[in-house]
């Protein structure tokens, strides 16, 4: 039974949550109680039960990790914000040149290819958009230390309700209904500055633990 | 000036937690504790996010311990009230006090 519950570990990605969210000493010492708690749980009402538990606990503690990161540091979080922002307005024009300087120099590729033409018109430049803000998420994680999550995760719900918000007006103002298609692909914009936050943060607890490994 | 800063409800429920613990208040002993007394489901997260706020306010102090096999090699962290933190607790019980004095609820509510 003693094997049993020690061979038993904590649903890994609640644990990556938890770590995405918290500060390191934060993460250390949340981490340590429920695995101390996980394993007598896990011997006493079974291993399903306890990542049940353990789960519960990840659920409710990650949105209070998050508000907390953004509280105990607002200004480098507004900061790392709004140069998410200005890199947008910088930024977004030039992918936008760079996709019609792109058309226009293999014009001659894509009258014969009117398909390859509509593909790259539409979804190319939404996927163009897409690695645009995940390339804004990296800067804005990385200029945010320990609190990655939080400012991609603002900068992201900002940008998804502006995005709602549009739709809803051009919706309402021009009856253009189809708008409403579009927010999945502003949604995964936004997801998108979230991604590039769980990568940088994942990249430096791996970077984290190897020096202290070391 | 805090003379006039009393405890939230979730505040002063973890500090009467950290002052019933003594030298055994850390995140796990915490949470059992306040579950035990309170018949509710409580979160780590919520414990923390609370103790860091007490903390931030000197109504809460903290220190790290060894870290232990059983947390995985990582280290427990001690939580005590400190003096601000006690009386605080005071103030919030003169409060509420003052406002149950004269209202005889519990004969009516009993």
């Amino acid at each position: 039974m003693t094997w049993k519950s020690h061979s038993v570990r904590p649903p890994r990605i609640a644990v990556w949550l938890i770590s995405l969210f918290a500060m390191a000493e934060e993460a250390e010492s949340i981490l340590g109680d429920l695995l101390e708690e996980f394993s007598p749980l896990a011997s006493k009402m079974g291993a399903r039960s306890a990542q049940k538990w353990y789960w519960r606990q990840t659920i409710k503690t990650v949105p209070r990790l998050a508000g907390f990161g953004f509280r105990t540091a607002p200004w480098m979080t507004i900061s790392a914000v709004a140069g998410g922002f200005l890199l947008r307005r910088l930024v977004g024009p030039l992918v936008g040149s760079a996709a019609f300087a792109a058309l226009e120099r293999y014009q001659d590729f894509f009258a014969h290819h009117i398909g390859a033409y509509l593909f790259f018109a539409s979804t190319g430049l939404d996927i163009e958009h897409l690695i645009t803000f995940l390339l804004i998420g990296f800067v804005v994680a990385f200029a945010a230390r320990e609190r990655e999550m939080a400012a991609t995760g603002v900068l992201a719900l900002i940008f998804a309700a502006m995005a709602v918000i549009a739709c809803v007006y051009l919706v309402i103002r021009f009856g253009y209904i189809a708008s409403l298609w579009r927010l999945t692909w502003y949604f995964a914009d936004s997801l998108a500055i979230v991604l590039a936050g769980a990568i940088v943060r994942t990249h430096r607890l791996t970077a984290r633990s190897r020096r202290r490994a070391a | 000036m805090r003379d006039r800063d009393y405890l939230g409800e979730f505040e002063h429920v973890v500090i009467l937690a950290l002052l019933r613990l003594k030298d055994r208040a850390y995140g796990v002993t915490v949470r059992q504790e306040i579950e035990l007394r309170t018949d509710r489901e409580v979160s780590i997260g919520a414990v923390y996010a609370t103790l860091d706020r007490l903390e931030r306010k000197g109504y809460v102090a903290s220190h790290r311990g060894e870290p232990t096999p059983e947390r995985g090699g990582r280290s427990k962290r001690f939580f005590r009230v400190t003096a601000d933190g006690a009386e605080a607790v005071s103030r919030t019980h003169r409060v509420l006090q003052s406002m149950v004095e004269g209202l005889g609820f519990i004969r009516s509510y009993a």
